[in-house]
């Protein structure tokens, strides 16, 4: 590996931090095309770590996924769910009423970076600059995606909240192990997309059985 | 830090004068701004000073059933307020008053105001006196630990909580280099637009009894005491902004004393808040008023930005 210079070392901070800033905001706001664009720009700024990561390495692979993470995940998920959120026939596009309320998830989302942040300090493997910085991140990424499925009630939220977890997921492989061969990405990327297709077609299957999209619906798993 | 000669302390002054009297003229911008972005045209960026001309000449009406608390009111809110200005630096990196207080002073001095103001409004026995200052004290209970969660981040990552090291050390660190002070950066700005009466919290251009949490506890006021109460609300703001500015936005400070700096650090400083200004203009005509109860999720996002910066630092 190179010898990072201070300014590359001053970026990943950065883009540590506005990665965090933007998860926050899939956590704060309540519509659903809301979520979506949080979840965007979340993307774009994954990718963009990637290349960062990339430059900093010098793997070129790495621009080649973190080039396929802005196409598939940031422009082509989100306009899927977006043609969804339109399609779908309830009138009110908002979680309305989620089993936390949103000041609290806030705070608990809070509290789940700073306990991540600790986990990360426990792990030995916190050698490299790109691990000690992002590490971290991911963890809470992860966990504030789980957050984000248990404490909704809207299915959509539940696609926002794995795919939430996916990038965190994404992010710790990549800063890690500097990327897995080029196939197992493609692999990777391809299964989110028809994951969120199949998703999609779910969500519009209760819309028309059940008039909404709550999980509440699914819960009940006999027909009387 | 002790030893100040006789210009600097002139300087200090002039500071805080520029302070206090600008503090109408960014009132004036912004009010313009949000005219235009709602294609009106709006008054001229100088009819706060006419207002607070004409509210002084006007006769002043007082309840006979209201103590001296009312009247003692706008004068201890304009000492106040007036008096937390001399803390602030804007163009030298320091002010020399401030070996006297810290920021928690400053805050300090808020709250004494604010503890004022909501006492008036009760005084009067009013229905809609009491409204705001409920209101008010709801609503400053909940920005209050945010304020100081927030004072604590830049207070470990700058060192002090004097607002001169503070600013000294800000103006000599990049903002790269210490990332945590982005979510100190947003936290303070919602507190800011909590603290001045804006929009997502409180509507202050209208006089509407859902809406109205500052107008409503000094609709008793007229004449010069409502000239007082209008200009120490426009300093209060002042003083926010331009610790914002200090803060975050830390470029172009005077470093030697010479008459062609100074002037440049005036315009710099006058630029830098009319810019802050207008973007906060902006923001109120993107959003509406929230719902009362839902403020304290801004708050509450405030706070745990804030927390975050605290567990950035300690990394």
């Amino acid at each position: 590996m190179d010898l990072i210079l201070p300014t590359q070392i001053d970026l990943l901070h950065i883009s540590a931090v506005i990665l965090l800033i933007a998860t926050f905001g899939i956590v704060v706001r309540r519509g659903f095309s809301d979520w979506l664009h949080a979840y965007r720009y979340q993307t774009i700024i994954l990718s963009g770590i990637v290349a960062l990561i990339a430059l900093i390495t010098g793997i070129w692979e790495l621009y080649i996924v973190s080039a396929l993470t802005l196409g598939i995940k940031a422009i082509i998920i989100p306009k899927v769910l977006f043609y969804v959120t339109k399609k779908l026939d309830s009138p009110i596009k908002l979680e309305i009423n989620p089993y936390v309320s949103l000041r609290i998830s806030v705070i608990v989302s809070a509290l789940l970076v700073a306990m991540s942040y600790f986990m990360a300090l426990q792990l030995p493997i916190s050698s490299d600059e790109t691990i000690s910085v992002f590490l971290p991140v991911s963890f809470s990424l992860f966990f504030i995606g789980l957050f984000i499925i248990i404490s909704r009630r809207k299915a959509l939220s539940q696609i926002v909240g794995l795919l939430t977890i996916e990038n965190g997921l994404f992010l710790f492989a990549v800063v890690v192990t500097h990327g897995f061969s080029l196939i197992i990405e493609i692999g990777l990327m391809a299964d989110i997309l028809i994951g969120v297709i199949i998703s999609s077609i779910l969500l519009f299957r209760m819309s028309q059985t059940f008039d909404s999209i709550d999980i509440k619906n699914l819960e009940s798993l006999r027909d009387d | 830090m002790s030893n100040f000669s006789m210009l600097e302390y002139g300087l200090g002054i002039l500071q805080a004068l520029l302070i206090i009297v600008l503090s109408s003229l960014i009132v004036g911008i912004m009010r313009k701004i949000k005219a235009k972005s709602q294609k009106r045209i709006g008054s001229g960026i100088f009819q706060p000073y006419y207002d607070i001309v004409k509210l002084l000449r006007k006769d002043e009406v007082v309840s006979d059933q209201s103590s001296w608390i009312f009247r003692a009111t706008p004068w201890i809110n304009f000492v106040t307020t007036a008096s937390a200005a001399f803390f602030i630096p804007v163009f030298l990196v320091y002010s020399p008053f401030g070996v006297v207080g810290d920021i928690l002073l400053v805050v300090g001095l808020f709250a004494l105001g604010r503890f004022f103001t909501m006492l008036a409004g009760l005084d009067v026995a009013s229905s809609f006196g009491g409204l705001g200052s409920s209101r008010e004290m709801m609503i400053s209970v909940l920005v209050e630990p945010a304020l100081f969660m927030t004072i604590f981040v830049i207070a470990l990552f700058y060192g002090g909580t004097n607002i001169s090291t503070i600013v000294s050390s800000a103006n000599d660190t990049s903002i790269l280099v210490v990332p945590g002070i982005l979510f100190a950066l947003i936290a303070f700005f919602i507190i800011m637009m909590a603290e001045t009466g804006k929009l997502p919290f409180d509507n202050p251009s209208t006089h509407l009894e859902l809406t109205m949490i500052h107008e409503a506890m000094v609709l008793e006021y007229s004449g010069k005491s409502l000239a007082l109460m209008e200009w120490s609300h426009a300093i209060k703001q002042m003083i926010l902004f331009t610790l914002f500015v200090d803060i975050f936005f830390p470029w172009n400070f005077v470093e030697q004393i010479s008459l062609v700096g100074i002037s440049f650090g005036i315009i710099v400083f006058i630029v830098k808040v009319s810019a802050l200004a207008s973007f906060t203009a902006f923001i109120e005509t993107r959003v509406a008023k929230w719902r009362l109860f839902r403020v304290s999720d801004l708050i509450a996002m405030a706070i745990s930005s804030s927390m975050i910066g605290v567990i950035f630092f300690f990394l």
